[in-house]
């Protein structure tokens, strides 16, 4: 299995250095989610990396698909995005905010 | 359940007791399995909450050193340094189990590459090049980890939700209706037989007159 990791070109340059091969470059919010869906299709991901910044332009719906789904685990870095859905998650589960 | 529709018959009484002490050892397992959950979730959560800084201040370090290798090197520099990266991560996905709870275990292959391995020519590129490659493949490793924890985490806050949910139906709604029932049934059968009583009183009254 692979990682994969869909932002704008910057943002992925750095993992093509890393070795990762799947990385798709979505400049506008359509491609962002033409590129989300693709990869969600794909059983080859394990784990897909998106900016929070991108995370947040991402249709509500397809967001929280992406929040549930455990297979490719998705992983929202810079910011405190992961964070906050997290704590979301926590509060209406065990009743009590956990997170920090 | 409505209290209309029992029928108030000994048969009828023993089922409820037979359904009544069913459920009251569904409700103390499923309760166990609630606390057991909890307590799992609880070693998590901070594995999570250090997994999580790490990868933010991983991140923020790996974009610093993009920033300067952009600078030094030029975009195009790097990203022809970039596309020339052979080695590919390779993850693997394996499962685990928490209390019922089916959890991956990532286990993946070295991220971390020597110089040499990297693919681009050591004599072309500047150590700028090699500090960002350096610091993104600390940062994958993060990745890695930490989409392991927080899978776990989402798989467990899912059952704890349904376990929980559960576990309130049986005590708030399942055991009181049916114990409810137990009640009216044994009325019931007790009024019935205080009129049988009567009604024999009554007959032997009458003959004897």
């Amino acid at each position: 299995m692979e990682i994969a990791v869909i932002g704008n070109s910057e943002f992925i340059l750095g993992f093509r250095l890393a070795g990762i091969q799947k990385t798709y470059a979505a400049d506008s919010d359509e491609k962002l989610s033409e590129h989300i869906n693709k990869v969600l299709q794909d059983v080859n991901v394990g784990i897909l990396v998106l900016n929070s910044k991108d995370m947040e332009r991402i249709p509500r719906r397809l967001r929280a698909t992406l929040e549930e789904s455990v297979r490719p685990t998705v992983i929202a870095i810079g910011g405190e995005e992961g964070g906050l859905s997290m704590r979301e998650r926590i509060k209406r589960s065990v009743g009590v905010d956990l997170w920090k | 359940m409505a209290l209309r529709d029992i029928k108030p018959t000994r048969s009828e009484l023993i089922n409820l007791k037979r359904k009544i002490r069913l459920s009251e050892r569904g409700y103390k397992i499923l309760k166990m399995k609630r606390d057991g959950l909890i307590l799992e979730f609880f070693k998590v959560l901070t594995e999570a909450k250090d997994t999580r800084g790490d990868l933010l201040d991983k991140y923020a370090k790996a974009v610093e050193t993009m920033a300067l290798a952009n600078t030094v090197e030029g975009a195009i520099g790097v990203k022809s340094a970039a596309f020339s990266v052979a080695e590919i991560p390779e993850i693997k996905l394996k499962s685990k189990n928490i209390m019922g709870v089916i959890v991956p275990e990532i286990e993946s292959s070295k991220v971390k590459k020597s110089l040499v391995d990297r693919g681009y020519g050591v004599l072309g590129t500047s150590t700028v090049i090699d500090e960002t490659a350096t610091a993104f493949e600390e940062l994958v490793e993060a990745i890695i980890e930490s989409a392991e924890i927080e899978t776990t985490m989402k798989r467990l806050l899912d059952e704890i939700e349904s376990t929980k949910r559960r576990v309130n139906a049986l005590e708030f709604k399942v055991i009181p209706e049916l114990t409810e029932a137990q009640d009216f049934i044994k009325m019931r059968l007790d009024e019935m037989e205080r009129e049988e009583l009567f009604r024999l009183k009554k007959i032997k009254a009458r003959s004897a007159a």
